[in-house]
């Protein structure tokens, strides 16, 4: 009896060996600022583009930047995302969540002072999520210790900015943290890759020491006020070569413009050179290819589960929306022909109830062509097949192509909106002319899901389908409802959720930027029909350049002309 | 039975005290230079290294006004310091080389040259200036002569947990875990275990302590720090990057009771180079700050 507790004994000492302070980063760790100190804390900002290797895309974003754009109201309580988050003042707490039989960590939590934000480093492996996940503004983590570094990497981010001066991070930008302690220092080094308004990663470090005495000081409480009377609709923004403030920095510390939004050239030590000689100009690099558009179009169908009773259907084109209850099952488009059984067989996977309703957001064939399979597998309560719902300009539409008649939908409304109940729940629909004269946006109250078809999309362009009666204002006016409707949750990620017509899950961030962004590009458009640019002359000035990189050169050159020919006829 | 319980408890007592000796050699600790340093690399930190100026970019690229010392809490000795910098006066003196002196050179726009000397002495030279810093891992040899900008560096190796070179990493939980590498971990090849990639990326770190230098400036606009600060840096070889990159992370702590109220941290970032193309010497110079 006395060996085995000697044995237990020497286990226990063995086990509890001192550990080395260096890896253990749990703890309350407060900012050091003695690097950028005038950008991270007071926030001296306007035209300070120095360090950050942008390229011609993140220039013309920043470029066009206001400042009072955060006072529309979606704006005005985001937080900083990752790439940006540590480099503002900060404290944050980090501890360890264990499994509790094996005591492995599992993760290491961390909660950032700044905006409450709460992030978790996932050490056990996981994969990642894949590509229509939401995305989030601390996105999705894993980490893995190198000796005595940790090292995390994050995707699934937010779209934001690396500074308050408008420099841009998109949400295809991915994080590479290394956490490195030195008794009661912790290094934080960010390598962050943005394929759209980098030309190479940006890589950037931070200090933070361990709080001997709790700061109380970890609430952040934003409310939304509307100080100045202003129209929500109207987007603040600078047209090109017009932002008043863009040397304001520049000039306050001697510096020329050209160094000041060098890129990538301007950080390293050749540049001095050009920078004693005060070289104008400077050539910003372009970042890597953007990698392919991933095809729509599966070897299977992937439900989705989104929020309350609503699911997303992937791989058959667009996507598709399903909503289950007790009543039946109701669906939001159906896809492209060739998909229509699998279609078929992932809703009967969901849910055996009958098929009761459908819907068409506009007369697409990526939206409609599964139609008939679907509404023939369903049933109304008169034994009739499925009934399709759908604005009557899709009907209209439909019966010019000549589509089946077992296609079309022949419950439409020629109102703004409807609403009816089903499965416990209110749905609503609002008809927008935007991709097409007979868009639809469905919303579903009590899962708080909002289907947009082709108005929202997160992988192009707006498509306005001119034959078809697409209208730019008529899609803003879309985007503008559908920023009525959705609700964040307190810290900003998810409330309600967007399923766009492509691409991937969705929530109110993600919209305001598209919205923003057909807005400054239709202000632009606008400005240059207004001084009497012919189409070339306004292709060439590149109006879609800082979102290329994000929605493709094909679809910009397509969204230029199309609002160029609207513009054009409206004037 | 009590003999062989009297066995067994000096076994364990035995066991601790060896494993707290390789415990503290493996961090370093040990007294003298027990291997060459060159064979104990725990990383690899050899090559041309450039500066990738993404912060601070304003003082480094370019010379501050003077009076500009955003960041930086001077004392009033430390104020008055550097409110009567004059570059004029310094280039007359022959000072040219205040910015490029151990407590600057490090924050300066260039290139970093780091190769062995011999099996405990790592060079590190620098084009900005054209300075050169030895790194002495022997700690037999004390600073001696004349303070230099550069001043006398030791050099100690801070192996990652679980070991260095030669040892497996060890987790730090029962069972078959992937988890993190185990604190601790019972020191140098206590546990055995296959060696590491030859790449010696892996972890761990060099800390290097310097003294014996001349009074400098931490910036170029004539911040100062004085012959009596304490300087710490660590150099971590970061995991190599998914586009290949390598970078080289530099920790520096700055205690200056003169000049600072208190310390002044940094991280500075250098990338690996495959070669020494662009290395460009060029002499201590410091170009007058904007008007």
């Amino acid at each position: 009896m006395l060996r085995v507790g000697l044995r237990a004994l020497f286990l226990v000492l063995v086990i509890s060996t001192p550990a080395f302070s260096q890896l253990n980063i749990v703890g309350e760790w407060a900012g050091r600022y003695h690097e950028d100190q005038g950008d991270r804390v007071p926030g001296d900002v306007n035209g300070d583009f120095t360090g950050v290797p942008i390229n011609e895309a993140g220039r013309r974003y920043a470029e066009s930047w206001d400042v009072r754009r955060v006072n529309l109201l979606e704006h005005q309580c985001q937080p900083y995302n990752l790439a940006h988050i540590y480099r503002g003042p900060l404290q944050f707490r980090i501890w360890e969540e264990k499994h509790p039989a094996t005591q492995e960590i599992i993760a290491y939590k961390i909660f950032i002072g700044t905006y409450m934000q709460s992030r978790t480093i996932w050490m056990d492996g996981r994969p990642h999520p894949p590509a229509h996940a939401p995305h989030t503004f601390m996105g999705f983590s894993t980490g893995k210790w190198n000796g005595d570094i940790l090292t995390v990497r994050t995707t699934h981010i937010k779209k934001e900015f690396y500074r308050r001066s408008g420099i841009p991070s998109s949400d295809l930008t991915t994080v590479v943290e290394h956490y490195i302690r030195h008794g009661n220092l912790l290094s934080h080094v960010m390598i962050i890759t943005d394929p759209v308004y980098l030309s190479e990663p940006y890589v950037n470090s931070q200090e933070f020491g361990l709080m001997d005495r709790g700061n109380q000081n970890w609430l952040y409480n934003c409310e939304y006020k509307m100080e100045v009377p202003m129209d929500q609709t109207k987007v603040p923004h600078f047209l090109p070569g017009a932002n008043p403030v863009q040397d304001e920095w520049a000039k306050k510390f001697g510096l020329p413009l050209a160094g000041v939004w060098g890129g990538a050239e301007s950080t390293y030590p050749e540049y001095m050179t050009k920078l004693a000689a005060n070289t104008p100009a400077t050539t910003l690099r372009s970042g890597p290819a953007l990698p392919p558009r991933p095809n729509e179009v599966h070897t299977e169908v992937e439900a989705v589960h989104v929020q309350g009773n609503v699911y997303m259907l992937v791989g058959a084109g667009a996507n598709i929306a399903v909503q289950i209850g007790d009543e039946g099952v109701l669906v939001v488009d159906t896809g492209v022909a060739t998909m229509r059984e699998k279609v078929l067989a992932a809703i009967r996977k969901l849910s055996t109830k009958p098929i009761r309703w459908m819907i068409n957001t506009s007369a697409d064939a990526d939206h409609t062509s599964g139609n008939e399979t679907v509404s023939q597998a369903g049933q109304t309560l008169n034994g009739n097949p499925a009934d399709i719902i759908a604005h009557e300009g899709v009907l209209a539409r439909m019966t010019e192509l000549n589509r089946p008649i077992t296609e079309r939908p022949l419950n439409t409304y020629f109102e703004d909106g409807r609403d009816f109940s089903f499965n416990g729940e209110a749905i609503f629909l609002y008809h927008f002319d935007g991709h097409t004269n007979g868009d639809s946006i469905v919303y579903f109250r009590g899962s708080d899901v909002l289907v947009a078809g082709d108005i929202f999309l997160t992988t192009t362009f707006p498509v306005l389908d001119l034959p078809a009666g697409g209208s730019v204002d008529g899609l803003l006016a879309g985007l503008n409802k559908m920023l009525q409707i959705t609700v964040p949750k307190w810290l900003q990620d998810g409330g309600t959720y967007v399923i766009p017509g492509h691409g991937r899950i969705s929530d109110e961030a993600d919209v305001v930027e598209f919205r923003d962004m057909v807005y400054i590009v239709r202000d632009r458009i606008q400005d240059m029909v207004k001084r009497g640019m012919t189409l070339e002359q306004v292709k060439a000035a590149r109006p879609t350049l800082d979102y290329d990189g994000r929605y493709g050169v094909e679809s910009a050159t397509k969204f230029v002309e199309t609002v160029y020919k609207l513009l054009s006829e409206k004037k | 039975m009590k003999n062989r319980l009297s066995a067994f408890v000096i076994t364990v007592l035995v066991g601790l005290a060896v494993g707290s000796v390789l415990f503290a050699q493996g961090r370093g600790g040990g007294g003298g230079v027990a291997q060459p340093a060159r064979t104990a690399a725990p990383v690899d930190l050899t090559g041309y290294w450039v500066a990738v100026v993404s912060e601070d970019w304003r003082h480094r690229m370019a010379t501050p006004k003077k009076g500009d010392f955003e960041s930086l809490t001077l004392t009033a000795e430390g104020s008055r310091v550097a409110n009567a910098w004059d570059l004029a006066k310094d280039d007359a003196a022959g000072l040219q080389c205040k910015a490029f002196g151990v407590g600057g050179i490090i924050r300066q726009p260039g290139r970093l040259h780091i190769t062995w000397q011999d099996d405990n002495t790592l060079k590190m030279e620098f084009d900005a200036g054209t300075q050169t810093r030895i790194l002495n891992f022997d700690r037999t040899k004390q600073a001696t002569g004349e303070k230099t900008w550069q001043g006398h560096s030791i050099a100690q190796w801070e192996n990652p947990p679980g070991g260095g070179r030669g040892a497996a990493p060890v987790r730090a939980q029962l069972g078959n875990s992937t988890g993190p590498i185990a604190p601790g971990g019972g020191g140098r090849g206590q546990r055995g275990g296959p060696a590491l990639a030859s790449s010696l990326t892996q972890g761990g770190s060099l800390k290097v302590v310097t003294t014996n230098f001349r009074e400098g400036y931490l910036r170029k606009n004539g911040v100062p720090y004085s012959e009596t600060a304490t300087i710490t840096e660590y150099f971590h070889r970061l995991p190599s990057e998914p586009n290949e990159d390598t970078w080289l992370l530099v920790i520096t702590t700055i205690e200056d009771p003169k000049y600072l109220n208190g310390a002044y941290y940094t991280s500075t970032q250098f990338k690996l180079e495959r070669d020494g193309s662009k290395w460009a010497p060029t002499p201590c110079k410091t170009a007058p700050p904007p008007k």
